[in-house]
């Protein structure tokens, strides 16, 4: 119990601290939060496709639909287990192995706080892009292991538009490291910009020291240097959202084109390794995108703090701080409240009476969270997870809004967006950010 | 092309646009869905639904008078009409009338060629059956509607 | 047998040449099979490839053949009514129409002015819900799901009125030979007054919604073009023709059923391209909306059908009458022997020959083109099978 709380009040990842059994628990906790993430994931998208729609999406499997994804999850598990009869045996079951372990292993660097990441290599981000590469060959082997030419030319064309993408996604996110490099400046564009020239410190790859960076230029980088944060952060949401495969960029697992994609011959669990993965992928992009770009745990506005107000034995500190502290709480009760607006319109039928409990626990349950996370160790220690989840669930929901809305690309003309657009623009708001970072 | 097409390109209006439009839609009041067993749809008045031979409600006679128009008119002729001549008011009567539900279009014909009042074409849509037997409706079932099996739970 | 089906059927061909390295064949037959979430039906297409180039195609129909026209001929002239609904089964109450004005005009009757008035509200309104399905297919194939929900939320409206105006809301069988069976229903005229406020700014929305997207403008510009000269040999006609700069609409060049008491317009295009039918069919759903406002001011009062004999037994002789279908010109070719049974029906539908152009279209395309131009070819499989 003592070293637990002598741990919680440590202030380096358990990676630095070299300290393997924090580090399994970080793990098996990460573990358990993206495959929880994935399934609501997979709720939300029905429900909020649902509501795009005019329609409502799932509402019979629990109330309003919340236990669907359980339900799924056991159809899958209890399916048949189909292997087409000139399938490489070994390869077909490889590849939804490679690429749930591609998805998966990113995370021991994504940064949910200054120490909430299980440790913090300093070319983490590097780490990161190639280990979500992997994926690739994942599709690959999936395509050519189905024996079947509808999944082989859906595989080939997934992995070039997945290949073609990573490059723009590089460009964009070594301009977003250049910018770690330039922190103070005097020149011209400095004047400006407030900021450039190069940082004594150095640039850095680390993904909790580009947030660090962040924080100590108080500025995030979508905006510094403004438009060319902002650009490379379009090109990187654009090429996320082309690296995992989802609309407008879908065509590759498109139901109404020719080639059904490389998951076609997969059924029951493995299909459904192949969906954690590619939700896994999208959380991870997502992380990327919000730690080079979008200050990963910071706050908004977080080197406003305000004055300095004391209250009892809760809380010593800046106000703006201590209003910013209550958001998380706040969340819980207001999703709580929206709990018992849905128990209120249940039907009065006694056919519902079950759901309409279910709900009711529910809502209390988060509730009970919300006031969990008023107390003070919890809060503190919080705040920078919940942060950065909720900028990855903003993410998250851009992309069932892009699926709800825009039709797809055919192929040629995504591959020629990927080539001809995205890989020169990155590389002018590269070379622009170099430019204005010495000059400045 | 124009100053302002190509901001309206360079900042994706369009997209924008699209992305503005299904946001609005997500408002709870849009939602077009009608929870089945809950909220049975309401049918018109003129819906051509299960047939029903009526009867009259004071003395519970049926109105049909066996004039065999209905079969007559039918296109896939799946109605039959039998009937007997009563000695008496030498006026034919219905003994029996055979309505084959699973060959019927739900056209109408029959409805609009029977000059009394009693073959009509109700609002009932729910006609699921077990067994082909089952579609096959007597005078019985087409006077009393069917009765389909009320579940509890 | 089996001889003439593998030397006529490319599949069994290709497979009996048994080619183990098809990657490196230079042409590959790929057969988009009757099942297939965006053929709209029962269609079978091989498409014959070069990697991704459509090298071309060849159509297999007939899955849905059921032998309507057959059955005509066993039927009576009012027995037969029911059965033309269920050809182009998307848009029925136009079927209806053709049917019922060919055998009037072989019998010499005309339908009186209030039963014609009616008549055009409704095939108006059938032909908004046929546009509809359209666009939420087309979008749904070319990859933008939601328009599909929110056109069948419009279509929903459109088959109320029609439940409420003769008891059906796909098959309808609204019209009859001589006239209408039904009076209009208390509050059809507020009814569809409703649905025109209703319906005009949702066209609004999904011109927002698809018109200006790039994506959207970059899938269907250039696909499938189809020059004017071209649809003429072809036989092409409805939106196809008239997106192809051909101004012909049988509503204005042979009117029928009270269309010339109706000012309104006829969209065109100029290229031929997907994207310009998209628009011919939008600009065509707020004309049809003109023409029912119009219609719905003005209806006439009177009979509701004309004097015919119970028993329809016309002359001798044929017709071929033609109307503007949705899709396109939907003739219908009678031929009357004396009895109360036609000898022959012979029903043209616009699809079956608006699909012959597939292969035109189609060549020196990609393949997820093929699917862009068999929605924007607006084919029901019923009328192309019968």
């Amino acid at each position: 119990m003592q070293s637990f709380l002598e741990y919680l009040k440590s202030n380096v990842t358990p990676g630095q601290a070299g300290d393997p059994l924090w580090a399994l628990i970080y793990i098996l906790i990460i573990f358990g939060g993206v495959s929880l993430v994935v399934m609501s994931m997979n709720w939300l998208e029905r429900k909020a496709l649902a509501h795009m729609q005019v329609r409502l999406g799932p509402m019979r499997v629990g109330p309003h639909g919340l236990l669907q994804p359980i339900a799924d999850a056991i159809k899958l598990f209890i399916k048949e287990d189909i292997i087409p009869e000139g399938a490489d045996k070994l390869v077909f079951w490889l590849a939804p192995v490679v690429i749930v372990i591609a998805a998966f292993t990113v995370y021991i660097v994504v940064p949910f706080g200054p120490t909430h990441a299980v440790t913090d290599m300093n070319i983490g981000l590097l780490f990161m892009l190639g280990v979500a590469s992997l994926a690739t060959l994942g599709v690959i082997m999936a395509g050519w292991a189905s024996n079947s030419h509808y999944p082989l030319l859906g595989s080939l064309r997934s992995s070039a538009q997945m290949v073609s993408y990573e490059i723009a996604m590089g460009m964009a996110v070594v301009s977003a490291v250049l910018m770690t490099s330039f922190a103070g400046g005097s020149g011209f564009l400095g004047e400006i910009y407030g900021t450039g020239g190069a940082n004594p410190a150095g640039g850095t790859l680390s993904m909790i020291g580009i947030v660090r960076a962040q924080e100590a230029q108080h500025i995030w980088f979508v905006f510094k240097f403004f438009p060319l944060g902002l650009i490379a952060f379009f090109v990187f949401a654009v090429a996320m959202v082309a690296e995992t495969n989802r609309t407008p960029f879908d065509l590759p697992e498109a139901e109404s084109e020719l080639t059904a994609g490389f998951h076609t011959e997969y059924s029951g669990l493995r299909w459904s390794l192949f969906m954690l993965g590619e939700y896994a992928a999208m959380v991870a992009v997502s992380s990327i995108a919000v730690t080079l770009w979008l200050g990963g745990w910071l706050r908004p506005f977080s080197s406003w703090h305000g004055p300095v107000i004391t209250l009892d034995s809760y809380w010593q500190g800046g106000a703006v701080d201590f209003v910013f502290s209550l958001f998380p709480a706040l969340l819980f009760f207001f999703l709580a409240l929206v709990g018992f607006l849905g128990v209120v319109r249940m039907p009065k039928h006694p056919l519902f009476r079950v759901q309409t409990w279910g709900l009711a626990a529910f809502a209390l349950v988060l509730g009970g969270i919300g006031v969990v996370l008023l107390a003070p160790p919890v809060r503190d220690r919080v705040q920078d997870i919940f942060w950065f989840t909720a900028k990855v669930a903003v993410f998250m929901y851009l992309y069932i809004w892009y699926r709800g809305t825009f039709p797809r690309y055919r192929f040629d003309q995504l591959m020629r967006l990927g080539w001809k657009f995205m890989i020169p623009t990155g590389i002018a708001v590269l070379i622009a950010t170099a430019l204005v970072g010495v000059l400045a | 092309m124009t100053a302002s097409q190509v901001l309206r390109k360079i900042f994706l209006v369009d997209l924008l646009k699209g992305l503005a439009l299904t946001f609005r839609y997500q408002h709870p009041k849009e939602i077009y869905t009608e929870q089945y067993p809950l909220q049975r749809p309401q049918v018109a008045e003129r819906y051509r639904g299960a047939p029903r031979l009526n009867v009259n409600p004071e003395t519970n006679e049926t109105l049909c008078i066996a004039c065999d128009l209905c079969a007559l008119a039918c296109p896939e002729h799946l109605i039959v009409v039998s009937s007997e001549r009563n000695p008496n008011t030498r006026r034919k009567e219905l003994t029996n009338f055979t309505y084959d539900l699973s060959r019927c279009m739900f056209c109408g014909l029959c409805e609009d060629a029977c000059p009394t009042d009693a073959l009509e074409l109700t609002q009932d849509f729910e006609l699921a059956s077990y067994t082909r037997d089952g579609l096959i409706w007597d005078r019985k079932t087409l006077e009393e509607g069917p009765e389909p099996t009320v579940y509890k739970k | 047998m089996s001889e003439s089906t593998t030397r006529t059927d490319p599949i069994l061909a290709f497979e009996e040449k048994k080619d183990p390295t098809f990657l490196d064949a230079t042409e590959l037959v790929l057969n988009m099979g009757p099942q297939h979430p965006s053929t709209h039906g029962v269609l079978r297409v091989i498409l014959k490839l070069d990697g991704e180039k459509v090298l071309g195609t060849e159509c297999v129909i007939g899955y849905l053949h059921r032998g309507v026209e057959k059955i005509a001929e066993h039927r009576t002239y009012a027995m037969f009514n029911p059965y033309v609904d269920r050809m182009d089964y998307v848009a029925a109450v136009s079927n209806g129409l053709g049917y019922c004005e060919a055998v009037e005009k072989l019998l010499n009757v005309e339908a009186p002015p209030r039963a014609q008035y009616i008549r055009v509200i409704l095939t108006e309104l059938n032909r908004i819900a046929s546009h509809q399905l359209w666009l939420g297919t087309h979008a749904l194939d070319i990859g933008a799901m939601t328009p599909l929900f929110y056109t069948f939320r419009d279509r929903e409206e459109v088959l109320k009125i029609f439940e409420r105006y003769c008891g059906a809301r796909l098959t309808t069988h609204s019209f009859r030979i001589g006239g209408c069976q039904y009076e209009t229903y208390e509050g059809f005229e507020q009814d569809v007054k409703k649905f025109c406020d209703f319906f005009e700014p949702k066209i609004d929305e999904y011109e927002q919604l698809l018109t200006t997207n790039r994506i959207w403008v970059q899938r269907t510009k250039g696909v499938g073009i189809l020059s004017g000269p071209d649809c003429k040999a072809l036989g092409v006609t409805g939106p196809v023709l008239r997106a192809s700069g051909v101004k012909w609409d049988l509503r204005k060049a042979q009117p029928y059923a009270a269309y010339k008491d109706f000012e309104f317009e006829i969209p065109t295009g100029q290229n031929g391209d997907t994207y310009d039918r998209y628009l011919v069919r939008v600009a065509e759903m707020r004309q049809s909306l003109r023409i029912i406002r119009q219609a719905v001011e003005g209806i006439p009062e009177g009979a509701i059908m004309a004097k015919i004999p119970k028993v329809l037994k016309p002359p001798v002789g044929e017709i071929y009458h033609s109307i503007e279908a949705p899709k396109g010109e939907l003739g219908y070719f009678v031929v009357s022997d004396g009895s109360t049974q036609p000898y022959r029906v012979r029903v043209r539908p616009p699809s079956f020959v608006n699909l012959q152009a597939l292969n035109k279209m189609v060549i020196g395309g990609l393949v997820a083109d093929v699917v862009a131009v068999i929605g924007t070819l607006d084919i029901v499989l019923g009328e192309v099978d019968r």
